[in-house]
């Protein structure tokens, strides 16, 4: 091969590299941008006045005064909608069967999807549900409820090669030389007047809990469950794990056994984690019966025996790293083994301890397969400390999965689920970026 | 610890303490190691454990149900009346994304391992790192998220071009520079001296336009492709390829740095390229390194749940054809999340059993992987240390 | 090598008539109250698993005074050394044979206590090993350990042993701060004087110079003056001339086995040994 090839094959090898590295950083781009982007929207909105009204009244939150206001301005502007729908209703009564009955249909969808927007109509019956009692709550959301007033969603299947493609036709068209006609043109033009939309910063989205299975409301409970969750496994897994860490670095002799006990270390770090969650009901719910059914007690032992390994690992490595000669003054300074390991190696080890420590804390918080079958719950309620030994909780890692794939609203709470990730992710990576940095900061010290 | 024996009087010696005060200590230190022993075993104890309940409520399906259904049939209705629990479609399906994340994040971590290692300067190695370490932390329930929410209905809408520009984007470079190194080696080969530039440039013409017709007719095949569903292996293959990635690449950027200077330069200094280098003498040193990598990477996406569990499709069925990425697949671990929850309630019935059954057959397979891999790190340091 | 081989046989015989069965320099120089035997080792060797890498020494160290180890690299001085503070005890593989005895009692007798052997006998390493800690912290590190918690006393404590460290002085402004902020002399300065804080009767120093600059070094020569008389001190020191400037009497080791052990005027001046004279005219390095 010729000099100038091989250059060429040197420096595309050079550029793979670098575009796998690029691909990685795109990735996690790619997965965070979008995460950041929409989950910034569970907090910062054009809430309506529908949200104010169930901040109001669910949370008594809020100034009575504005919203009474607001509340009869798109009251008023409600009305002479609602005054078109008993108008049209009028007139259908008096149409022949055969007329009306084109228009039933139709008619059926625009007042669902009108109190879908607006809130149950006059003369409807207070809903059971609280999802059914309010309209809109977010400017986004009621404008697409605008457009399925407006248009009909119909399909294409002329072309039966390929899929069949939505298209919208107005629904004006179809109630042409109606009662109903003008109504069309009315929302659209009035929709800023009965919703009231304004720019709304909902922190209570993180605090609040929530209303009819997160239809509306906060994530409280999903935080503090992940919360209790993760702190429950770290204070049996870091005691057990740095203990054993100092068994291994100052007492363990070399051996078969010792060798056993390190192969067992790396096998429990491998494990897959539904099968942590299989054990976990195996084990502690079925066997030892810690709890009835699922608990945070038995969820944080789950999660405490699959991030000892890592805890293990970490503090390993950090007392390994503290200069034998620290050793070697102390006990040349009459101290008792033990004694050295307290005074001088540990406090030496801990930032570095510490770093696995939080590391492990994320995982433990971000983990969903240990606690599907020993601590999480759907739905539920924040719950108090003195109720971990016996009742599940709601966890946000869980919640996503349940809002995102079970939920029978899924599609409509896309701001709360992507609320959820932010939280947890945010969680999860702001712990990792404290352990970098004190990384960071312990290699600093120990260059000098 | 302050006390000291004076009370023999006899001597201002400190050190020397009576009997029975040495037996004490004796006895203090020992129980003190015991207690710690008694922790540090705590782990190879869970281990045990671990096994001992999968196993004890793995068997009864087995004793239920025998072994030739579990592993050959395809047929998996848990719920009927009788149920079948034929897992070869599942396990396939397992097979099927870890293999396709493999071939994704294999080749991808290797390249990046070795641009940590060997390439990049300390100052840029020093952001590349915590990308990386991110990309490991992130929970995988965003993951699976983001597959389910982002990038499934972006397939379903838009796969065909998709693939189409991955293709373009990701060919074209190593087509251009198969196109250059063939023609050089051609004309390396047939032509006389004074000829070979002529030669190779009539050659590089002549592939190139070959592989733009390559090129153009992949990529428009790809764009005329409809994908049916966006949950499918495809999807989880990728996904899971960015969650193996970080392992990968830490374990395999381990192994080359524990690969000398002196094999580096030894290379260098017989006038290797930095590609040669690494291609011939560094990466085949690490290559038992790397291997332990790519099981432990390949592990952790068979061992993932959540993200299969929400974008995989969970359509229990061998895809038609085998290779057919572009279909919902149903896999071991998402098996075991959405059933339990139905099966929970007939503890005792094959239904429950066979989830566990599923269970052990991951703890077996990763006990075995981790096993192979940490046999496999061992040796290479052996080897490398010169023992 | 011959002279090593007929040096082994007098050894031999030595031990084995056990007339007059321990090395003790001949003459004695006047140090006020020092001259007994502090340390006393009869066939006393040292094995790392197989390995004897020391070999069978007899000799007495006398209290008060300074004796320095010297011998090439690899001879066992460390070796010898440690195993007077048990520091040996580390080393998993490493046992002993034959008597060491510290005030006549056995060091590694049975009953003895290592925690408050090593209190008696201080120890300071080759690199200068500060505990990450302010300078008062580490300081007061032995006496906390031994049980003293009052304030009051620890300054006392502080203050002295920097005194007699020859540190005061420079630090006596910022006890607060981090010893690792110290230079690398003033390190080894504050490492002895925390060797000292726990009042040991024996202090050893391997190599405490060699991690040194020469300015750093003198001052710790000037400090093992200060020091001597007041402690029974031993150093291990690769430098012919500071063994010569700082001792009483001097060792010469070599492969394990102590050669010859005289006052060091006269080891330097005047060696018995052929393999002594070799080394101290630097035949063999
Ligand atoms: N931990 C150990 N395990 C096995 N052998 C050892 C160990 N430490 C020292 N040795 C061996 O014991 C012999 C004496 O070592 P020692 O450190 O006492 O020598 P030294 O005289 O202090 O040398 P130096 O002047 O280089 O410090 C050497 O041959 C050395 O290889
Ligand atoms: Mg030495």
């Amino acid at each position: 091969m010729n000099l100038g090839t091989r250059k060429i094959l040197d420096n595309s090898f050079t550029a793979v590299g670098m575009g796998s590295i690029v691909v990685m950083a795109l990735a996690l781009l790619a997965v965070l941008t979008p995460i950041v982007y929409n989950g910034v929207g569970a907090v910062f909105f054009t809430g309506t006045i529908e949200h104010r009204t169930i901040l109001y009244k669910e949370y008594g939150r809020g100034d009575a005064k504005t919203i009474e206001t607001q509340t009869a301005t798109a009251e008023r502007y409600r009305g002479e909608a609602y005054r078109m729908l008993s108008d049209f209703e009028a007139e259908m009564e008096g149409m022949p069967f055969e007329a009306s009955s084109r228009y039933r249909s139709q008619y059926a969808q625009v007042r669902a999807a009108m109190s879908s927007l607006l809130g149950p109509l006059p003369g409807d019956p207070t809903p059971m549900l609280t999802r059914f009692q309010y309209g809109q709550t977010r400017w986004e959301k009621a404008e697409e409820k605008l457009h399925e007033i407006l248009y009909e969603k119909k399909w294409d299947y002329s072309d039966p090669t390929v899929m069949a493609k939505a298209f919208y036709v107005p629904r004006a068209e179809a109630f042409a030389g109606t009662m109903l006609a003008p109504l069309f043109g009315y929302l659209d033009r009035h929709l800023a007047d009965m919703m009231q939309p304004e720019f709304t910063v909902y922190w209570g989205f993180f605090t609040d809990r929530s209303l009819d299975a997160h239809i509306f409301g906060g994530i409280w409970p999903e935080i503090q469950g992940t919360f209790f969750l993760a702190i429950g496994a770290m204070l049996f897994a870091f005691p057990l794990g740095v203990i054993a860490a100092v068994y291994f670095t100052e007492y363990a002799k070399e051996g078969f056994f010792t060798s056993i006990l390190r192969s067992a270390n790396s096998t429990l770090a491998g494990v897959p984690s539904i099968v942590f969650g299989l054990f976990g009901l195996a084990f502690f719910i079925n066997t030892m019966k810690v709890s009835e059914s699922k608990s945070v007690l038995a969820g944080s032992l789950t999660l405490a025996i699959m991030i000892l390994p890592t805890i293990i690992r970490a503090a390993e490595e950090a007392i390994l790293s503290v200069p034998k000669t620290y050793k070697e003054a102390s006990l040349g300074l009459g101290s008792t083994k033990w004694n050295t390991i307290a005074t001088v190696i540990l406090p030496a080890a801990l930032p570095g301890i510490i770093t696995g420590g939080i590391i492990s804390l994320g995982r433990a918080a971000g983990e969903t397969a240990p606690i599907i079958f020993t601590a999480a719950v759907s739905v539920g309620s924040a719950i108090g400390i003195a109720d971990v030994f016996s009742s599940p909780t709601p966890a946000l890692s869980w919640n996503i999965y349940n809002l995102a794939s079970e939920h029978e609203m899924a599609c409509e709470i896309r701001h709360v689920q992507y609320g959820m990730v932010l939280s947890l992710v945010s969680i999860v990576l702001l712990l990792n970026l404290s352990a970098i940095l004190l990384r960071a900061k312990i290699s600093q010290k120990l260059k000098g | 610890m302050t006390e000291e024996v004076k009370s023999d009087g006899k001597r201002s010696n400190a050190f020397v303490v009576s009997p029975q005060k040495r037996k004490m200590q004796k006895l203090a230190k020992n129980a003190g190691e015991a207690l710690l022993l008694g922790i540090a075993s705590f782990v190879a104890i869970i281990v045990l454990f671990i096994f001992y309940f999968v196993a004890v409520d793995a068997i009864p399906y087995f004793q239920l149900r025998g072994f030739t259904e579990f592993f050959t049939s395809t047929g998996w209705y848990p719920a009927g009346e009788p149920g079948e629990f034929g897992a070869l479609a599942i396990i396939y399906g397992s097979a099927m994304v870890t293999l396709g994340s493999a071939l994704l994040a294999v080749p991808m971590g290797i390249a990046a391992a070795v641009c940590l290692s060997d390439i990049l300067p300390f100052s840029v190695r020093q952001y590349a790192k915590p990308v990386i370490e991110m990309l490991a932390a992130i929970p995988s329930v965003a993951f699976g998220f983001f597959a389910l929410v982002i990038l499934a209905p972006l397939l379903q809408s838009n796969g065909g071009p998709l693939l189409m520009w991955t293709w373009w984007v990701l060919a074209a470079p190593f087509l251009l520079l198969a196109v250059i190194v063939a023609a050089d080696l051609l004309s390396a080969r047939f032509a006389q001296e004074e000829n070979r530039k002529k030669m190779a440039l009539l050659l590089q013409s002549l592939f190139g336009i070959l592989a733009v017709l390559v090129l153009y007719v992949v990529g428009t095949k790809l764009n005329a492709i409809e994908i049916i569903t966006g949950t499918n292996a495809l999807n989880v293959s990728i996904i899971l390829s960015f969650m193996a990635l970080p392992t990968i690449v830490s374990v395999a950027e381990d192994a080359l740095q524990s690969v000398g200077r002196e094999l580096r330069e030894g290379s260098y200094a017989l006038g290797a390229t930095r590609a040669e280098t690494l291609l011939k003498t560094v990466l085949p040193a690490a290559s038992s390194g790397i291997l332990a990598a790519v099981i432990l990477g390949i592990m952790r996406a068979l061992g993932e749940t959540m993200v299969v569990w929400m974008a995989s499709g969970n359509s229990s069925h061998i895809p038609d054809p085998w290779f057919n990425y572009l279909e919902a697949v149903r896999t071991l671990t998402a098996t075991i999340a959405g059933d339990m929850g139905e099966a929970d309630q007939v503890t005792g019935s094959a239904r429950y059993h066979v989830l566990f059954a599923m269970g052990l057959l991951l703890l077996v397979i990763s006990f075995f992987s981790n096993l192979v891999s940490e046999r496999i790190v061992v040796r290479q340091r052996k080897i490398l240390s010169g023992q | 090598m011959q002279m090593r081989a007929e040096h082994k046989e007098s050894a031999a015989k030595g031990s084995a008539t056990a007339t007059r069965d321990i090395y003790i320099p001949s003459e004695r120089v006047a140090v006020s109250g020092g001259g007994t035997p502090h340390v006393v080792a009869k066939d006393f060797s040292i094995y790392y698993g197989d390995f004897e890498a020391v070999k069978k020494v007899n000799a007495e160290i006398l209290s008060k005074y300074v004796t320095a180890i010297i011998g090439p690299s690899g001879c066992g001085k460390s070796t010898f050394l440690r195993a007077i503070n048990r520091m040996n005890d580390l080393i998993p593989s490493c046992h002993t044979s034959g008597i060491l005895r510290f005030d006549g009692e056995d060091i590694y007798g049975k009953l003895t206590d290592e925690v408050l052997l090593r209190k008696k006998i201080g120890m300071v390493f080759q690199k200068p090993n500060p505990f990450p800690k302010s300078i008062f912290d580490n300081i007061a590190y032995g006496p906390r350990l031994h049980g003293m918690n009052d304030r009051k006393q620890l300054e006392e404590i502080v203050e002295k042993s920097l005194r007699k460290a020859a540190l005061w002085d420079e630090v006596s402004d910022r006890l607060e701060r981090n010893a690792l902020g110290l230079s690398g002399g003033q390190q080894q300065r504050l490492c002895v004087a925390r060797t000292l804080a726990v009042e040991p009767e024996i202090l050893l120093l391997d190599e405490p110079t060699s991690a040194l600059d020469p300015k750093a070094t003198a001052k710790i020569e000037d400090l093992i003056q200060e020091l001597r008389g007041s402690y029974t001190i031993m150093i291990v020191t690769h430098n012919m001339q500071q063994a010569s400037r700082v001792s009483d009497y001097t060792m010469f080791f070599y492969e394990g086995v102590l050669v010859e052990y005289a006052q060091t005027a006269q080891l330097f001046t005047n060696p018995k040994d052929r393999m002594t004279e070799d080394y101290i005219t630097g035949r063999f390095s």
